[in-house]
């Protein structure tokens, strides 16, 4: 089927699929795994190899969680499952965040793949440096299917296998902006789990997100967590390339515009206005703010993230 | 189905084309997700941007043009409900009779009095010519008059008819329309005709159809001005006043018209009396007033009628008519067969409206002239000098004082004379005289002059030649003295004669030259005492007044002279304040009870014939609009030559 440009899907049947539009970075996992190689090429390994010196606690074990790590004692003495934790550890654990909403499945004709299939693909390969990196990752969605889950944090090869896994799943629909609970559903669980020195990265087009969603993401960066919003476009969306009159239809909030290049400046400045918004927020909280749009290079935008991180 | 209704269609359905073909290849936008969308704001559609207007001043202009272009070609399909003469290709002489009688006052059901669309009728009309066409204007408002003398400038006779308004005179149509004959018979058009813009109500409903015997062809163009549907009139014709009464003389078109109404005395807004106005078509009505007579009073009719103009009429006090006092000694004067004397049996046989009244000798105080129009003093013995200053205020007020100069005369007493009618003594010549030169009085006795030719009397008064010199002589003898002479003085006029009436003398009281003599010295002292109440139309004069101010009902007027006399005729029915040479006096212009009778007149078949003429008529127009569409191509000319020298001026401030 011709895809017609600008458009998720044939303009004819808006609406009906929901899957994430892979394109060109299909298979997810071998290019998860090349992402990751290119950061590591460009980048020295993590000093941290995940056994701490000082205590951090218990959690209950979670399938995939390196059994290095089981409290024996525990087992033994009270026949649970727990993993002791240190501070080095439960410092550095990767928190992803993937917005999963209908917006997200927007594809331009000058991008490789959706939104969400680029957001899910930088999503992997930070797992994948984490994990190679011995910090454990945990994975969370906005929106998306409610037959996909998120996945708890956990360490090991497993883990990886399990983000992208579950990334693989996920479809993008749902509607954030209607819908507070979709945003409150993902940020409570981070709020309550995430420990001191965690790594929370959102990925997201921030597009058609409540207006309080800027100050509850950022409130997540409290208590020594290190927040990073990575906003995604397309670069559709980044352009705004129409020449003709077109009838636009959002993919959420079931708004209708007529418009053609006339508004491109004014369509321009509101997105600025958007993106300072979030910044102002996110910085004033001690969170990282960046955009990228999905033609740009995933190393890049991986090692990006990163260096924000550090 | 006509061409013209084809045709028209077939350009309806171009315009409406291009339009139906614009709302077939209208689509809408594609429609395409955007998830930005919320950010994205709406514009215009293109093609409305397109289409907004830059030039406003150019986009009305070329509106206007297409607009023009439209007419242009609708032009020949435009008709007018208008007046428009038939035509037979020649030049028209036309004579319009414009009627502007009180009952061209009555208003019709939208609003407009049969005056205005009379003068509307005579407006089109006249816009109806042509070159070589000539018009001339009547009014059929007694007495007839010439609006206009025939011509050929349509402008002018525009201006000649809206400078006519609407009076409270009667109707003379029979005037008008022959008037209007005499206007346009010696014109070189050769279809000549004569135009009646008129009710008909000239109050001879039963006369002769108008139009018959007529050799020019009569047209009554707005027939439907006779429609008396609905047209009922009640109008004061008199209101006098005497002692505690008032008398209120009325007509009514018709009995009916009466029901109902009243009739008021008011002073000011103060109802004074009021009486119901008798059941008939023309009355009297008689209201008791106690008030002073220095009061200005007004009789009203209650109720509402065609015409509200006759409604209202002032009260006048009552003075009785004009007298006209003869000074004589009946005893001496008495003819020898018995009975008044003969000056008396004369002023009896003529029939004179004035009342004769004998009084034995000159008034000496000028009160006991003022209830006299003329005194006629016969062979007075001289005047004493109270008689002279009373005859000189009578004579310099509009009086006309008539002496006869005889033995008596002549032998007036020491102290006694004759200022200021004479300044030399009077003499008595016996020797005999041979006649009357009878041509000096043709044009003033007429042929009654020429019973005096054999006139033969037994002597005759002497005047000094410089009174001679001061009298014109209306009647001479043979050997040109004067028998009959007159002088004005102030508003009247002194006349003497130089025989006495006395049949011992001369037998000219018994010829008829003697009545035609008295004849026009009553007519010349009606003529110049005229009454408090006249006839709306019939002219005032003030023989003999310097000034004369006039306040009317419609506002102040101005006399015109006519001969050195100041005249003014009464157009409108009402009060008039004139001062004449300081004097102040309030005199009534009173409608004519026939021009209340609203019946209308009949007419000839032939003078509503539409092959006189119609009232439908194509109206070119086409010039006008070929006018304006060239106006508004230079216009256009003009903006885009002015916008493009703005285009191509440099930019100073970029440039320095």
């Amino acid at each position: 089927m011709k895809r017609t440009a600008g458009s998720t899907f044939p303009s004819k049947s808006p609406g009906l699929r929901r899957s994430i539009d892979w394109g060109s970075l299909a298979p997810l996992r071998i290019r998860a795994r090349m992402v990751a190689e290119g950061v590591y090429a460009g980048a020295h390994r993590s000093a941290r190899k995940g056994a701490g010196v000082e205590f951090g606690g218990h959690r209950a074990y979670t399938p995939g969680d390196d059994l290095r790590w089981l409290d024996v004692r525990s087992l033994l003495r009270h026949d649970h499952l727990l993993v002791r934790q240190f501070e080095t550890e439960t410092d550095r654990a990767l928190r992803l965040v993937v917005d999963s909403t209908a917006s997200m499945g927007y594809r331009g004709a000058k991008a490789p793949a959706s939104k969400a299939a680029w957001a899910s693909l930088v999503a992997a390969a930070l797992a994948r440096v984490a994990i190679r990196s011995g910090d454990p990752v945990g994975l969370g969605f906005i929106g998306g299917s409610p037959q996909a889950l998120g996945v708890p944090v956990s360490g090991g090869r497993e883990a990886f296998e399990r983000v992208v896994d579950a990334l693989e799943s996920q479809s993008a629909s749902g509607d954030a902006l209607t819908n507070l609970e979709t945003l409150d559903r993902a940020l409570a669980a981070l709020a309550r789990s995430a420990r001191r020195g965690s790594v929370v990265v959102v990925l997201s087009d921030l597009l058609d997100l409540p207006a309080e969603a800027a100050e509850r993401i950022s409130a997540v960066a409290t208590r020594g967590r290190v927040v990073v919003v990575v906003q995604v476009l397309d670069p559709d969306e980044a352009t705004f390339p129409f020449t003709e009159t077109v009838r636009l239809r959002s993919l959420e909030g079931n708004v209708t515009v007529e418009s053609d290049e006339a508004a491109r400046d004014r369509y321009l400045a509101a997105l600025g206005e958007l993106q300072e918004t979030w910044r102002r927020i996110l910085v004033g909280r001690g969170a990282s703010f960046l955009t990228m749009t999905t033609d740009q290079d995933p190393v890049a935008a991986v090692r990006s993230i990163i260096e924000a991180v550090l | 189905m006509s061409f013209a209704a084809i045709l028209a269609l077939a350009i309806a359905g171009l315009v409406a084309a291009p339009y139906i073909a614009h709302r077939l290849r209208r689509q809408q936008a594609e429609e395409r997700l955007f998830a930005a969308t919320r950010l994205v704001p709406p514009t215009p559609p293109k093609a409305r941007r397109r289409a907004r207007l830059e030039d406003r001043g150019l986009f009305a202009i070329r509106g206007l043009s297409v607009i023009a272009l439209a007419l242009l070609g609708a032009s020949p399909l435009v008709t007018c409900s208008r007046l428009a003469l038939s035509r037979s290709g020649t030049s028209v002489a036309m004579a319009i009779v414009l009627d502007d009688s009180m009952s061209m006052r009555v208003v019709d059901a939208s609003g407009r009095s049969r005056f205005q669309r009379a003068q509307e009728g005579a407006r089109e009309i006249l816009g109806a010519l042509r070159d070589g066409d000539a018009a001339a204007i009547v009014l059929a408002g007694s007495p007839a008059r010439v609006g206009l003398a025939a011509t050929t400038d349509v402008g002018a006779a525009r201006s000649a008819l809206d400078g006519i308004a609407a009076s409270d005179r009667a109707t003379d149509l029979d005037g008008a329309v022959a008037i209007a004959r005499t206007l346009v018979t010696e014109l070189p058009q050769i279809d000549r005709r004569i135009i009646v813009l008129s009710d008909l109500a000239d109050g001879k409903p039963d006369a002769p159809p108008l139009g018959e015997g007529s050799v020019l062809p009569v047209w009554v163009a707005m027939p439907e001005l006779r429609a008396t549907a609905g047209a009922d009139d009640c109008g004061v014709l008199s209101a006098d006043r005497a002692g505690g009464r008032a008398r209120v003389r009325f007509a009514c078109s018709s009995a009916g018209a009466a029901a109902g109404r009243e009739v008021q005395i008011k002073d000011g807004d103060k109802v004074l009396a009021t009486a119901p106005l008798p059941q008939t078509q023309m009355g009297e009505a008689t209201l008791t007033v106690t008030v002073d007579e220095a009061r200005e009073l007004v009789a009203q009719l209650t109720g509402k009628d065609s015409i509200a103009s006759d409604d209202t009429a002032p009260v006048v006090v009552e003075a009785g008519p004009a007298a006209l006092a003869v000074v004589g000694d009946r005893n001496e004067e008495a003819v020898a067969t018995g009975g008044a004397p003969v000056v008396e049996q004369a002023l009896a046989a003529l029939h004179v409206e004035l009342a004769v009244r004998p009084i034995p000798q000159v008034p000496d105080r000028r009160e006991d002239t003022a209830p006299f129009a003329a005194i006629i003093v016969d062979d007075p013995p001289g005047f004493t000098p109270e008689q002279r200053r009373a005859l000189g205020s009578f004579v310099e007020s509009g009086g006309v004082l008539l002496v006869t100069l005889g033995r008596r005369a002549a032998a007036a007493p020491l102290g006694a004379n004759f200022e200021p009618l004479l300044t030399q003594a009077v003499g008595w010549d016996s020797s005999s005289v041979s006649g009357v030169e009878a041509a000096s009085g043709a044009t003033f006795f007429g042929e009654a002059a020429a019973s005096l030719a054999d006139l033969a009397p037994k002597g005759r008064a002497k005047l000094a030649e410089q009174d001679i010199s001061a009298y014109e002589p209306l009647l001479k003898w043979t050997d040109s003295l004067p028998l009959v002479a007159r002088r004005s003085r102030g508003r009247g006029e002194f006349w003497l004669t130089t025989l006495p009436f006395s049949v011992e003398v001369s037998d000219l009281a018994l010829r008829p030259g003697f009545l035609a003599l008295l004849d026009a010295f009553v007519t010349e002292a009606k003529h110049r005492a005229t009454p408090r109440r006249g006839d709306v139309g019939v002219p005032w004069t003030f023989a003999g007044a310097r000034t004369v101010e006039v306040q009317g009902p419609s506002g102040p007027l101005s006399p015109t002279r006519d001969d050195g006399t100041l005249r003014l005729v009464p157009t409108l029915a009402g009060a008039y304040r004139v001062t004449i040479d300081g004097a102040k006096e309030l005199r009534v212009a009173a409608p004519l009870a026939r021009e209340i009778d609203l019946r209308s007149r009949a007419v000839t078949p032939g003078a509503t014939s539409s092959a006189l003429g119609g009232g439908v008529a194509i109206v070119d127009v086409s010039w006008m609009i070929a006018l304006a569409l060239l106006a508004l191509v230079a216009a256009e000319l003009s903006s885009r030559a002015l916008a493009r020298s703005r285009a191509g001026q440099p930019d100073t401030a970029r440039l320095g």
